[in-house]
């Protein structure tokens, strides 16, 4: 018997909106389709009629999980117009709040999907987890969700000595934390029983379908362009880029998770080496210098790269937002050919997917 | 600081760039249409070569052969937007659907009215539509 079974705009299992039409014959997916445009605002139309400061402001509203990583890549592409060297200190800090940030979105996602297969004590556990990092983002910028850490020519607030240890206590404190998370994923047969063979996207098929983030790396292609084309202050430390071979489900949570211990090895790199010096190149609303550049950032999600196009006054021609999930969210009626109805909640929360992000 | 390469090609180098691109395993990292300060459409493919991502464009164009058949969806989503959004035509993409933009607006796809039109209009245009909205609820 053949069903088209709708998903979303609003269902339990979707943080935001997003529609899909699964059609089905019995329990079997055998085609789908998403449509997105539910959180579309025109943030690039809105581009154009602001000074570089302001598009800062408006860029971190795009997406309340990564705003740093849209007010970061903005300010790069701004820097490399306007050829603007920032202060290594500012450099600095900007990665440790991007790492910081990629830890929260990264054990957010955990949480949701533990959730989402039934597993709620280790989405209490992994919020729970969560919540130290949060803390650690507050102390350090002010805020919990936008951050505003970020502006053209370098960071906004600066760390105290004494922030720095208290960071790094937290650190101490939150790794063997994230262990045992590590170990009862890679162990638990629940985990295992739901996740592993789930949602396959081979890397043939990412590569084809441009896959980016851990969403690609899960599907074994050692792709990240923290190392790949290094930026601020990346080429400073050493980490490295997670891939698994299973292609599933699994992998896109296991990936996740060393990230996390990726991540935590160069906020410590960054905290003992943090720099002395200014953070930032003075409070001066700076012209966009006629040209174009794209600037790219690794985020939580995947590649986001800034187009801006300058005209030599305060507001932009042009700016141009390509997001994570702009990349991976075509990827989902792939995954979604051969599963049961039941997995396609957790397959396509397995993207992790940002719809603020897509729609912009 | 990355490095942003920027090469000028004719509408008949698109496609075999993309094919070429394609062949040596190169990302697509968007596609990208904007206005520049003189007025002319530019339309640039970006793809990531090593550290360094090669921007090709063409300038002036308002329509341009569709790579969606060898970059898939990579390729289908962007230039779907840049139709929607900014007017561009791809010659070969299937338009039946929408991306972003209302199924009730369909019948103003193609018109670029976000991207392009000024801002004031757009405000003006929703004034107008929430206007006839009223009337109509109080009716």
């Amino acid at each position: 018997m053949s069903y088209i079974v709708p998903i979303g705009p609003y269902h339990p299992a979707l943080e935001e909106p997003i529609h899909a039409k699964l059609y089905t014959e019995g329990e079997v997916i055998k085609d789908a389709e998403v449509f997105v445009g539910y959180n579309h605002r025109g943030i690039e139309k809105l581009c154009t009629e602001r000074n570089a400061i302001q598009t800062i402001v408006l860029v971190e509203r795009v997406c309340g999980i990564c705003s740093h990583s849209h007010a970061f890549t903005y300010a790069m592409a701004v820097e490399a117009l306007n050829k603007l060297e920032v202060p290594k200190r500012g450099e600095y800090i900007r990665v440790i709040t991007a790492e910081l940030e990629r830890l929260h979105s990264h054990l957010l996602w955990l949480g949701i999907a533990f959730h989402i297969i039934g597993h709620d004590s280790m989405f209490m556990h992994t919020w729970d987890v969560r919540e130290s990092i949060m803390d650690a983002l507050e102390a350090l910028t002010g805020n919990r969700v936008n951050y505003a850490m970020c502006t053209v020519g370098g960071a906004r607030r600066d760390i105290s000595d004494e922030l720095r240890r208290d960071i790094l206590a937290r650190l101490d404190r939150f790794e063997p934390q994230l262990q045992r998370i590590v170990d009862i994923c890679l162990n638990d047969r629940t985990i295992a029983m739901r996740t592993q063979g789930v949602g396959v996207m081979s890397t043939e098929d990412a590569m084809r379908l441009g896959a980016v983030g851990p969403h690609a790396r899960a599907s074994n292609l050692s792709v990240d362009v923290r190392r790949d084309s290094p930026y601020s202050a990346y080429a400073d430390f050493e980490f490295d880029v997670p891939v698994w071979p299973s292609c599933d489900v699994f992998a896109r949570a296991v990936v996740r998770l060393l990230e996390c211990v990726e991540s935590m090895k160069i906020i410590r790199q960054a905290l003992d080496n943090l720099p002395a010096g200014p953070i930032n190149l003075g409070k001066k609303i700076p012209k966009i210098a006629e040209g174009v550049t794209v600037a790219r950032h690794e985020a939580p999600r995947g590649a986001l790269s800034y187009l801006v196009a300058g005209n030599g006054t305060q507001l932009n021609q042009r700016v141009s937002i390509h997001v994570p999930s702009f990349k991976n969210t075509p990827t989902v009626p792939h995954m979604l050919r051969g599963n049961t109805v039941a997995d396609a909640g957790l397959i396509i929360a397995s993207i992790d997917p940002c719809f603020s992000c897509l729609d912009r | 600081m990355q490095e942003y390469k920027q090469i000028e090609i004719t509408r008949e180098e698109i496609v075999p760039t993309a094919l070429r691109m394609r062949h040596d395993g190169k990302w697509l990292v968007m596609i990208y249409g904007w206005y520049q300060t003189d007025g002319r459409l530019r339309i640039s493919w970006d793809y990531e070569v090593g550290p360094v991502v090669e921007s090709y464009y063409v300038l002036g164009e308002k329509s341009v052969p569709s790579i969606a058949g060898i970059y898939d969806e990579a390729a289908r989503w962007a230039e779907l937007e840049l139709y929607e959004l900014m007017g561009i035509e791809f010659e070969g993409l299937d338009t039946s659907k929408r991306l972003f933009l209302p199924e009730n607006l369909l019948e103003t796809q193609g018109k670029g009215q976000i991207l392009v039109t000024p801002l004031k209009e757009l405000v003006d245009r929703r004034d107008e539509i929430l206007g006839e909205k009223k009337e109509a609820s109080e009716e």
